[in-house]
């Protein structure tokens, strides 16, 4: 599969609008949380606007809730196909888990146990989701703190599963393998061999916190060195992939964070060739998932 | 599916302090118990609706003080679980809680504050429609006066104030200490709207054009506002203190049509 490759990116957050409009920054792309568009107008629309006619953008949601035993949403995603229409985006993306039941919103990204039932689930709301919006989506892996007893497959096996039944695209959230790894105690290089290279079109990158046993994916810190590692060994796995950093709280100056950056696209030259690292897809394109 | 819908609804009581069997799903480590991992979620819950209700509260916030926030907070989140996708609208409710809830209804200025920075935050986020100016109102022939209507743009909020919370949201905005809460002799309507640029803005407004104002946006036409205003004004006056209303209207960039 010719994957497009979009380059380095940031996850757009309000505390950067000014600077990204006033200096626009050299940036390949930028990450937008879908639901911080879903209003009617006003100041969060104009500055999408305009700083969509400079940079390309990826749409990434929180609340689609995927894996929610309650009908699909269909104003949710009437109104994230009238966001699509705006951004016009390289691709939009959801998590692997539900938020949602009973008609009530945890605004959590809660996980799935890992069986048979549920990959069919996922797998017929991914394609009725993939249908209404008549282009495919990804998903992403989570952080977890739990595991159910009624599991019965690793991760990996489970993502990639949904993914190939689903015909969909993988968002691999580096981190989140990092801090899945740590608390449910597997190798987080299995979790990356298992998984079927030509699905991953994202790499998510991210810092997280330690609480005793458990970490946390709070998205407030650098991201740590055991992380650049794993995203040096992803690199090598699956060759060039459309790489961002997500950063939620305790948000640095946008400079910092572009430093930050940086250091991934170190990490991709010296593990890559050129050639390997040629954007392929512009602000001009859309619509490649 | 029946399993995982079970699932799903424990895993939701458990966040709601509800009664709730989730534990019993869940793996234990030999560092960690499933109740203490399930706390992660409980906490995690608990927090991440706090940050929401803080950010559109603010001033709330900055007069209550943490504490008894933190128990408005608390109450909130028990009353009303959130069935909206987006946090931006999870605190709408908070309004009617301090207006209906004891001990808060005992103090009416709570529900004004929350009151006000909700159609601020409306305001801010509002549907953007075009607005209408002065040129299209030189457009309209003298015979079609009488039966002209108005529209209002979304942001355009009229609120009716009871007590001196403005003067106390204005102080906390200042970063000032707020002045003592007190009634007022006579309600006082603020129109809130934002204009073209973006910026969101406020101001008092007489009696006499918030009635013209309110009945104007239920569609009332432009001799229908000039008889209502009788009330306030003598039959000579009237025509000329309308288009006053209507010139300050367009002029503030409230007006989105003239039909």
């Amino acid at each position: 599969m010719s994957r497009p490759f979009l380059g380095f990116g940031l996850g757009l957050r309000t505390e950067h609008y000014q600077h990204v409009i006033e200096h626009k920054p050299q940036v390949d792309w930028f990450e937008i949380i879908s639901e911080n568009y879903m209003v009617p107008g006003g100041k969060p629309l104009a500055n999408l606007d305009k700083i969509r006619e400079d940079y390309p953008m990826v749409m990434h949601g929180v609340s689609m809730s995927i894996g929610s035993t309650d009908p699909l949403n269909t104003k949710y995603l009437q109104n994230l196909k009238q966001l699509i229409a705006r951004v016009e985006p390289h691709w939009i993306s959801d998590h692997l888990c539900w938020t949602s039941v009973d008609h009530t919103n945890s605004h959590d990204l809660l996980p799935l146990p890992y069986n048979e039932a549920t990959i069919q689930h996922i797998v017929d709301r991914i394609s009725q989701v993939q249908d209404f919006l008549g282009r495919r989506m990804l998903i992403e892996n989570l952080s977890s703190y739990v595991s159910y007893k009624n599991s019965d497959m690793p991760e990996w096996e489970f993502f990639n599963e949904i993914a190939k039944r689903a015909d969909c695209h993988l968002l691999l959230d580096i981190n989140n393998i990092f801090v899945s790894a740590n608390n449910h105690h597997f190798k987080e290089r299995d979790y990356v061999d298992g998984i079927d290279s030509d699905r991953v079109m994202q790499f998510h990158l991210a810092g997280h916190s330690y609480n005793g046993e458990m970490i946390i994916d709070t998205h407030d810190h650098d991201v740590c060195d055991p992380v650049w590692e794993l995203y040096e060994y992803a690199l090598q796995r699956f060759g060039a992939v459309s790489t961002m950093i997500e950063r939620d709280d305790n948000i640095p100056e946008f400079a910092e964070l572009r430093q930050e950056l940086t250091l991934a696209e170190k990490i991709a030259a010296n593990t890559l060739t050129p050639e390997q690292l040629k954007i392929t897809a512009n602000h001009l394109m859309q619509g490649a998932a | 599916m029946n399993e995982l819908r079970n699932l799903q609804l424990s895993f939701l009581h458990y966040l709601l302090r509800q009664p709730s069997d989730m534990v019993e799903h869940i793996e234990s480590t030999p560092a960690m118990s499933a109740s203490d991992r399930l706390d992660i979620y409980g906490s995690a819950y608990n927090l991440r609706l706090k940050e929401a209700i803080t950010t559109d509260y603010d001033k709330l916030h900055g007069y209550l003080g943490d504490e008894q926030f933190d128990q408005l907070m608390d109450c909130y989140i028990e009353k009303y679980p959130s069935h909206t996708t987006n946090l931006r609208y999870f605190s709408i409710n908070m309004p009617d809680l301090l207006q209906e809830q004891a001990p808060f209804n005992q103090f009416p200025v709570l529900a004004e504050l929350a009151r006000i920075e909700f159609a601020f935050a409306n305001s801010f986020d509002a549907e953007s429609t075009d607005v209408s100016t002065i040129d299209d109102l030189a457009t309209i022939a003298p015979e079609q006066w009488g039966t002209l209507t108005f529209e209002f743009q979304k942001s355009v909020e009229l609120l009716s104030i009871n007590t001196n919370s403005f003067a106390i949201w204005k102080a906390l905005s200042n970063e000032e200490t707020p002045p003592e809460a007190e009634q007022l002799d006579h309600p006082v309507k603020w129109v809130i709207w934002r204009r073209a640029d973006l910026v969101s803005h406020y101001r008092p407004i007489s009696l006499a054009e918030a009635q013209t104002m309110q009945l104007a946006m239920q569609g009332k036409n432009f001799a229908e506002l000039c008889e209502a205003l009788l009330d306030f004004y003598s039959e000579e006056e009237t025509p000329l203190k309308a288009i006053t209303f209507l010139q300050s209207w367009i002029q503030d960039e409230q007006l989105s049509a003239l039909g």
